[in-house]
């Protein structure tokens, strides 16, 4: 459902991504690993728009979005589809956390409040925060607010999900309550993208593994294949340095 | 405790050497300091065409004269021609000498000379103005009253009250060119002004669309002020100016600006027993003038200004929150077009927000009233003073959004975004909110300052309190009294805003309620 062709982008002199093509199917979940600096998140960010490429194209069902082609109408209607997990929650400070969850699709879907809070309550439930409606953002822990942000993106009822290092600004005690809430859902069949350093993790989730390296993929394939016989010598450097007990796990 | 007391012992130095004897310091110190406002002030003190740094004048020749028969040389201060009186009470010159017409209630705080002019008033229309042709059309009922531009505090302006109430009001200028300039341009609809005849004389030929309507009124002499406790000088000053009268120099300086005229014969000589003037018989408009101040105990007097100050207070308020919101929409606006607008755009609002910052209020105010109508856009008094306040505060305002808006983390945007939100949607629900909690401080602070801002509209006639101040101090010498008071009604206005502000940040910083 999600297809990106040849993606370049420069950033000044550096080329950031050198011509990357991926497929995600429908219900398949997808993970970038790879050294910092590879263009893990940016290729993350192109998808919604909110990076622009300067070759290439992204398709997101029907949608598809060029280099040079319109982007404002075709961004609006792939943001509808595609929802957005940041690393640092990104949630609404001013607002509560109910608030933060409904707000979208109020405002944007035009939904009435009490259908808007009713599905908001019940999403907040699912993340196992049905005793903080109303509580402020920052009166949460950082575990607690990645889940508010995960059932703020799912309040649009997304076709796919990105997640862009959803755990990376969690001390560990966190990390374990925000990768249940982000495995659930993938068992649920939610399509998903997910650029992550938890290797552990990446290897419960995944369907397929993506390691990118200096802009361009090195490697795909199945997660058992990637962690227990890496072929490209980038892969095996990575997972020499991030550790191989965080593969086992 | 040391350093009190040699606080005290050195303001008390400084006390005697004010009430030393004047005379003598001017001798001594061989120069005697006149002050007068160069500000559109032809034909008594202007700059000269060749050395714009000098002045030049009938006053300027006057005094030149006079400080030579005492025996020292004339040095011109610069000062607002209202705030004269002040500057001599405080002691920064020596006498006033600026057409300050003789007043009750100058003598009472001054001493005064014998006069140096008999000036007489001269009412202005539009040449094209059909409806007067003479001086008694303006005492005829017509739909509304007339407007006559004055000079504010001057005999002039007592005058139409005095002679013209009922059919026409004063509309108070700063300046006698502004007064005709508002007659000419019609600016906020002003039908004639009242101004001194050597005025007249002077500036006729730059406002050749205005017209004599009647003949001069009123005479009324110009004397120069001295401090009240400065005898010897005032006496020295009558016999410089008997002296340069009887032997043709004051005639001939007159002569050489026009000023010269038969009702300089009817120049008053008679003095107390202190030397100061005592017109007799009494000069109609003056006596007139002071007649009003009459009529009752001082604190009476004091009493009948309260609401006058009141009905200024009521237009401060009027000009503050008249213009803040527009300011603070306006600025946010602004700030939005520069931070997400087109580059088309935002070199414009870059260049407002420079220029507007850059330039004083006063000019602003002054072009809005004075040079639109030059343009055929003429604004009542009281919009050009909100435009201009609101203008001139939209620029601050705009930067402090700007600031807001920037220190919004870029993620709250592209949270909003990547929910579908348009940018304006995301602005309008989720950056702009924040940043107007964080700007809710640096804006009060502006909203106290706009407020004392309006002061500056007196440029452009509008009557607030300060200049409801300044004409009340002026004409009954209450100056700490009423200074008080005016105080207290700024002090009153200003600190339940400081309150309510407060309470609306608190408010903010909790977050809205579940609604």
């Amino acid at each position: 459902m999600i297809e990106l062709v040849d993606i370049h982008k420069r950033y000044g002199e550096t080329d950031v991504l050198r011509g990357v093509s991926l497929m995600v199917r429908d219900g398949e979940v997808c993970v970038l690993l790879g050294p910092s600096g590879g263009g893990k998140s940016t290729l993350l960010r192109t998808i919604n728009g909110l990076e622009s490429f300067d070759r290439g194209r992204i398709r997101v069902d029907e949608l598809e979005l060029t280099a040079t082609g319109p982007r404002d109408q075709v961004l609006a209607q792939i943001r509808r589809r595609v929802g957005m997990v940041f690393q640092q929650f990104n949630l609404f400070p001013h607002r509560s956390v109910l608030e933060n969850v409904t707000e979208a699709p109020r405002h944007v879907l035009g939904m009435s409040r009490d259908e808007a809070e009713a599905e908001g309550k019940e999403l907040l439930c699912r993340v196992g925060l049905a005793d903080k409606l109303h509580a402020r953002p920052a009166t949460l822990s950082g575990g607690q607010q990645q889940r508010v942000a995960i059932a703020r993106a799912l309040a649009m009822k997304p076709r796919a999900m990105l997640f862009d290092e959803p755990t990376s600004a969690l001390d560990p005690r966190m990390t374990a309550e925000v990768i249940s809430a982000i495995t659930d859902l993938a068992r649920g069949g939610q399509t998903m993208i997910v650029v992550t350093h938890a290797l552990g993790f990446a290897r419960g989730v995944a369907n397929t593994v993506h390691v990118m390296h200096e802009g361009r993929l090195a490697e795909s394939g199945a997660p058992e294949e990637i962690f227990e016989r890496p072929r490209h010598a980038a892969t095996r450097a990575f997972l020499a340095e991030v550790g191989p007990e965080a593969a086992r796990h | 405790m040391l350093g009190l007391t040699f606080l005290l012992v050195m303001l008390g130095c400084m006390v005697t050497a004010a009430q030393a004897d004047s005379l003598e310091t001017i001798r001594h110190r061989g120069e005697l300091v006149w002050g007068a406002d160069a500000e559109g002030g032809g034909p008594y003190v202007y700059p000269r065409d060749d050395d714009p740094t000098q002045v030049q004048g009938f006053e300027v020749e006057l005094a030149q004269v006079l400080a030579a028969r005492l025996g020292v040389r004339a040095r011109f201060a610069q000062g607002q021609w209202e705030k004269l009186p002040d500057l001599l009470q405080r002691g920064d010159i020596d006498i006033v000498l600026n057409g300050y017409e003789w007043k009750e209630v100058w003598a009472e705080r001054f001493g005064t000379t014998i006069p140096y002019y008999v000036y007489e008033l001269q009412m202005l229309v539009r040449r094209n103005d059909e409806r007067f042709e003479r001086l008694e059309d303006l005492r005829q009922a017509a739909d509304g009253k007339f407007r006559i531009a004055v000079l504010g505090g001057s005999a002039a302006e007592n005058h139409v009250r005095d002679h013209f109430s009922g059919t026409a009001a004063p509309v108070l200028f700063e300046g006698n060119t502004d007064a005709m300039r508002a007659v000419e341009l019609a600016i906020d609809g002003v039908d004639a002004t009242l101004q001194d005849l050597p005025i007249v004389t002077f500036y006729e030929s730059r406002f050749s669309q205005l017209r004599r309507l009647g003949e001069p009124v009123a005479p009324g002499y110009y004397v120069i002020l001295a401090r009240r406790e400065d005898e010897s000088l005032v006496r020295a000053l009558n016999a410089a100016i008997l002296e340069s009268w009887q032997d043709g120099t004051i005639p001939a300086v007159l002569g050489r600006y026009g000023l010269w005229n038969e009702t300089q014969r009817r120049r008053g000589l008679l003095t107390d027993e202190r030397g100061n003037f005592r017109p007799d018989p009494p000069a109609g408009q003056s006596a007139a003038a002071a007649g009003a101040e009459r009529g009752g105990s001082r604190p009476l007097t004091l009493l009948r200004r309260m609401p006058l100050l009141l009905q200024g207070a009521v237009i401060t308020v009027l000009l503050s929150v008249a213009s803040m919101p527009l300011a603070i929409v306006a600025g946010l606006l602004v700030a939005i077009g520069r931070l997400y607008g087109p580059t088309l755009l935002r070199y414009p609002l870059g260049w407002y927000v420079e220029i507007t910052r850059g330039t004083p209020l006063v000019l602003q105010l002054y072009v809005l009233f004075f040079l639109l109508p030059e343009l055929g856009l003429s604004l009542p008094a009281l919009a050009a003073a909100i435009l201009g306040l609101a203008g001139n505060y939209a620029a601050y305002e705009a930067e402090i959004y700007r600031a807001g808006l920037q220190a919004i983390p870029r993620g709250q945007m592209e949270a909003a975004l990547s929910l579908g939100m348009s940018r304006g949607l995301a602005l309008r629900r989720i950056v702009v909110p924040q940043a107007v909690r964080l700007v809710i401080p640096p804006v009060t602070n502006d909203f106290i300052a706009l407020f004392k801002d309006t002061a500056v509209c007196s440029v452009i006639t509008v009557v607030e309190l300060s200049k409801q101040y300044y004409i009340h101090a002026q004409s009954t010498g209450a100056v700490i009294e009423l200074g008080c008071v005016t105080a207290l009604f700024y002090l009153a206005m200003s600190y339940p805003l400081t309150i309510l502000v407060r309470r609306l940040e608190r408010r903010l910083a909790e977050g809205p309620r579940h609604d």
